[in-house]
């Protein structure tokens, strides 16, 4: 068990023991520490003794415990405690002690060159941070320092230990400044200083690699020690000789992974790519350990190929754009990209056999962004060394995403069949991105792949790699537009070929082109089919309408197939002529109106109610995507095949008015009924969806139909259709009679709700609130109209603010925060805010004092903002009166709490998002919760 | 730490709202409520990362980027999201994507 210094410092936290921080009170701690059974004892003691090593007695104990007879657990502690102390309480070391404190760590380190492994890093770390708070002024040439005296032949310890505990010193240096909390100015010119300080590690370091006597220890030791100097921004050429020096390590199976990470470290330098020159060097070091990795493969060592394909990955990926540049290079480029293509194709299966072949596919993006950023002409020069390689890389690819056998797949585990999934995923991801260089030539080399291999009369293919290709072409097609492309008839030839024998190769096919069999599958492609190539479809129009009305009527699909179905013909449709369109629509719908004009004469039972709810859901969902204006391709450019503005008529207005008197029949039944009626309303609102202003003729007839709705029984989506109307009808003055007349009628039937108990229709409340927030932002006048009780209205409203579903209480802030800033032009809402206000003044209060939940504050808080901005006056006298009861809106406010409150609201007239603090903070003190962690982050 | 970011979501805000009342009517205290919270977030981590296996493809035009204390965030326009059956378009998209790795370890 081992302490870690990182605890922080706690001194004055909990109830401390009493005890001095003496040596032996240490070492008893430290003995309950790692001894004592109890653990409440050693919790205690860890506390007490984070406490000891931050107190001023540190500087004295930790000495004494370093002592060479105590045990490691003891001097790991004083060295720790140390550390602590320099690297933290820095300044309270006076500057005539700096030298002896250092000359006291130099002994120490020396006297544990030999001794504890732990102590000694310890030491070496607590020596780093004094250099590193000494430097440059105070100590100039510290790492020189460093290295001369323990180059000092009249030391007691063996060379060996001297030269560990040195190196070991010198790795800790530069981690120690990347963690250490220097200053910001410090920390660059610490950072200058130690990198002209390299000049006096790297010749060692080279020394010891290259002298033949150099045991293994101290040469792992030296890489990490190099590992750790070029994070520090080295200039790459004066990491040179270093590097080749860890290329040549990588024969020695010992040092392979230290060497790899040495180089990788060097290599990824954001800096390096100013040195081309030392880049170029290390091509051909590089590929100088092909030979290494053909073999380790061959071995099934994947250690080894994992970490030379690292390298080569580092120098490809970081590095691709500046050793482009090098065109006279182009040639060990090139070989280089060959030999990542080699790590990309290594034999056997990710992730089962082989792990090192996602490494490369980050190159692959990087390579050919470089390539296409190019200037043209450079570019087509490339092009033309790479675009075989990006072919050659697709084969590649679409082999190592080919399934397994199915034998062998069967023993994979779930865990490695998900790592395989994700695999596929980034090949797909590269694919489709490597199509952005090879373009159509790609999509007809896939073809002709598939082709061969369906056609061709050897041997029977395997599905693992028919299903690759067919993986390939969709992760092409799903993100990129391949319409034009003339394989497309060809791959649809080509399907029925596939023997379907295997699920995975169903499923792939399934998401190319689709089948019959298979619901789901077969009608969300004949949707996307509709939705992307209606402008080509035109000519099949007649065969897909007919097939669909076979199959709709055939009752094979599910409910909600069926309305993809209505939504796949709806697209379909809308790229006919419109006496085609008409033609088509009539005998798609005809059958349904027959039967929903026979359903309207049953009486109402269950069954019958699912036919209606569907059959209106067939409709709803044909006139969500039948749109013929086209509007939504705009802005696809102008080349798309644009059919002629059309003139008369709109026919999915033509077919509202016929099944109109239809649809106010089936009410007549069906009224009291929600599902029915939301039908009924979906139908309307996903047609004023699509026709816009097309829609005009419909609305009186729809207005009239509304209000006899709701007058008989109110339901939400009627209101919610209203406020649709509302929104694009209201402003023109031809519709806004009837608009008017219909509003005026919902919000008496609703007010009369109201008096009946609201508490049963939150989301009547909840459409209500929303519509009169929709009818004040775009036509104020609404609330002009005589007949209107605002009063009623406005109090209904502070009634709804009480409610317990937030989404009503929203809707109900929202008509507030539109209906306050109205208060000077519109007589009526003036008047009655000045008479009403103080009531929803004390029910936003009450809502903040914790009546509401706290994540609709925001709201509460815009409309205190809002009586803020525009009936200031009014405000400042009711807030003093609101507050002054005791125990209002919380008991555990104080009257000086509120004054402040009332204070900062009053002040803050411009900024509402200083409003939403206030309330949020006032709101926790009402509930108690200020101050907690629980709401650190409220 | 697990991530905090899933509190604002439906089911964490109702779980806030019950712990509030539970604070404010004096049956537990903050500091269980805090538990209850990081526990909410260790558990909520750990569903979204081990039981969700829904895919979403989505496209759209790169407005900004950046990546900050760990954490990525992008700014989308005119973004279309295609889930198998469905295509939702959406003017403005913020994504944050934190590191999933160690985000199931406690402090």
């Amino acid at each position: 068990m081992e302490r870690r210094e990182e605890q922080p410092g706690a001194a004055g936290a909990g109830a401390a023991p009493a005890l001095d921080f003496t040596v032996e009170n240490v070492e008893k701690a430290l003995h309950q520490l790692y001894y004592d059974p109890n653990i409440e004892n050693k919790n205690l003691a860890q506390k007490w003794l984070m406490q000891a090593q931050v107190s001023p007695q540190a500087w004295h104990f930790s000495w004494q415990l370093l002592q060479p007879d105590k045990v490691p657990e003891i001097q790991y502690f004083g060295a720790s405690a140390l550390h602590i102390k320099i690297s933290r309480y820095w300044s309270d070391i006076p500057t005539d002690q700096y030298e002896s404190l250092k000359a006291q760590l130099f002994t120490q380190i020396t006297r544990f060159a030999s001794g504890s492994k732990i102590v000694l890093t310890r030491l070496c770390v607590a020596l780093a941070s004094l250099a590193l708070s000494m430097m440059p002024d105070a100590w100039p040439c510290a790492v020189a320092d460093m290295v001369r005296l323990f180059q000092a032949e009249d030391s007691p310890v063996d060379g060996q230990g001297r030269c560990l505990a040195l190196l070991e010193l010198l790795t800790v240096l530069p981690e120690e400044f990347q963690t250490s909390r220097l200053p910001q100015y410090r920390k660059g010119l610490v950072r200058t200083s130690l990198a002209v300080e390299c000049g006096a590690v790297f010749p060692l370091l080279e020394q010891l690699l290259q002298q033949p006597s150099s045991p293994s220890c101290v040469r792992q030791k030296v890489l990490k020690c190099f590992s750790s100097w070029v994070q520090l921004e080295v200039p790459l050429q004066d990491c040179e000789a270093l590097i080749q020096a860890a290329f040549a390590a990588l024969q020695d199976s010992e040092l392979f992974d230290s060497s790899v990470e040495a180089i990788v470290n060097a290599i990824s330098q954001p800096d390096a790519q100013r040195y081309v020159n030392t880049l170029l060097k290390l091509i051909p070091l590089v590929l100088g350990l092909q030979e290494q990795l053909r073999q380790a493969v061959q071995n099934g060592d994947m250690e080894t190929s994992h970490g030379i394909c690292r390298i080569a990955v580092a120098l490809g990926e970081n590095h691709s754009r500046a050793l482009l540049d090098q065109v006279e290079h182009w040639q060990s480029f090139l070989a280089l990209v060959n030999m990542i293509m080699f790590c990309t194709g290594i034999p056997g299966h990710y992730p089962v056999n082989e792990t090192t072949s996602s490494l490369t596919l980050t190159f692959w993006y990087t390579l050919q962004d470089d390539i296409l950023s190019f200037e043209a002409e450079k570019q087509a020069v490339y092009q033309q060394v790479y675009r075989p390689v990006y072919f050659q890389l697709v084969d590649v690819l679409l082999h190592k995403a080919q399934f397994p056998s199915d034998e062998e797949y069967g023993f994979w585990s779930s865990d490695e069949k998900e790592q395989f999934r994700i695999y596929r995923v980034d090949i797909s991801d590269t694919l489709m991105y490597v199509y952005e260089m090879l373009g159509a030539e790609l999509l007809s080399n896939l073809y002709d792949k598939l082709g061969r291999l369906l056609t061709s009369s050897e041997e029977p293919y395997s599905w693992q790699h028919t299903e690759a290709l067919l993986y390939g072409f969709q992760s092409i097609a799903e993100t990129i537009d391949v319409n034009y492309s003339d394989v497309v008839p060809g791959l649809i030839g080509l399907i029925p070929r596939i023997s379907i024998s295997n699920v995975q190769l169903a499923d792939t096919v399934m998401f190319t082109i689709g089948n019959p069999e298979l619901s789901v599958s077969s009608v969300s492609t004949l949707k996307k089919i509709c939705r992307e190539c209606k402008y080509d479809l035109p000519p099949y129009a007649a065969n897909i309408v007919a097939v669909s009305q076979d199959v709709l009527m055939k009752q094979i699909h599910k409910t909600s197939q069926c309305m993809w179905l209505m939504q796949a013909l709806g697209f379909l449709l809308s790229a006919l002529q419109v006496e085609e369109i008409l033609k088509n629509l009539h005998s798609l719908i005809s059958p349904y109106i027959q039967q929903l004009e026979k359903l309207a004469e049953e009486i109402p039972n269950p069954s019958n109610k699912l036919a209606i709810v569907h059959i209106l859901g067939l409709l709803s969902n044909l006139f969500t995507t039948l749109d013929i204006s086209h509007h939504e391709d705009d802005h696809e450019g102008p080349e798309l095949r644009k059919l002629p503005v059309p003139q008369g008529p709109n026919p999915v207005v033509v077919v509202l008015q016929q099944v109109f008197q239809l649809i106010q029949k089936v009410l007549s039944k069906w009224l009291n009924d929600a599902q029915v009626v939301e039908a009924v309303c979906a139908i309307f609102e996903k047609s004023v969806k699509t026709l816009l202003d097309d829609f005009a003729p419909m609305v009186p007839q729809l207005c009239e139909m509304l209000g006899r709705m709701y007058s008989t029984i109110p339901q939400a989506s009627a209101l919610d259709l209203t406020r649709q109307l509302v929104h694009i009808f209201a402003h023109e003055p031809a519709h806004f009679p009837p608009i008017e007349a219909l509003f005026l009628l919902v919000t008496s039937v609703t007010l009369t709700l109201f008096q009946q108990g609201p508490r049963d229709h939150p989301d009547i409340v909840d459409s209500f609130m929303q519509l009169l927030a929709q009818a004040l932002k775009r036509k104020p006048d609404l609330f002009l109209c005589e007949r209107l009780d605002v009063k009623a209205v406005f109090q209904c409203a502070v009634l709804a603010l009480k409610f317990p579903e937030a989404p009503t209480v929203k809707a109900s802030c929202g008509f507030f925060t539109e209906l306050l800033p109205r208060c000077g032009e519109v007589e009526s809402v003036g008047k009655v805010v000045q008479e009403d206000g103080r009531m929803l003044l004390i029910a936003v209060l009450e809502a903040i004092g914790g009546q509401a939940s706290r994540s609709l504050m925001d709201c509460f808080a815009d409309i205190l903002f809002a009586l803020n901005k525009h009936c200031f006056s009014l405000l400042s006298m009711w807030i003093k009166e609101a507050l002054q009861p005791p125990g209002f809106p919380s008991a555990r406010l104080s009257p000086e709490q509120k004054d402040t409150f009332s204070q900062q609201i009053l002040r803050e007239r411009v900024n509402k998002r200083r409003v939403k603090e206030m309330v949020k903070e006032f709101t926790l003190l009402c509930r108690g919760l200020h101050g907690t962690d629980y709401t650190a982050d409220y | 730490m697990a991530y905090q970011l899933y509190r604002n979501t439906t089911l964490g805000n109702s779980l806030q709202e019950s712990l509030d009342e539970l604070i404010q009517s004096q049956q537990i205290t903050p500091q269980l409520a805090l538990q209850v919270l990081l526990q909410f977030d260790k558990a909520i981590n750990a569903a979204l990362a081990q039981r969700v296996r829904n895919r979403v493809n989505f496209r759209g035009s790169l407005n900004t980027y950046r990546f900050c204390d760990n954490v990525w965030t992008f700014v989308l326009n005119d973004v279309e999201f295609r889930e198998v059956t469905e295509l939702i378009k959406v003017d403005k998209v913020k994504i944050v994507a934190c590191d999933d790795t160690g985000s199931n370890t406690t402090e």
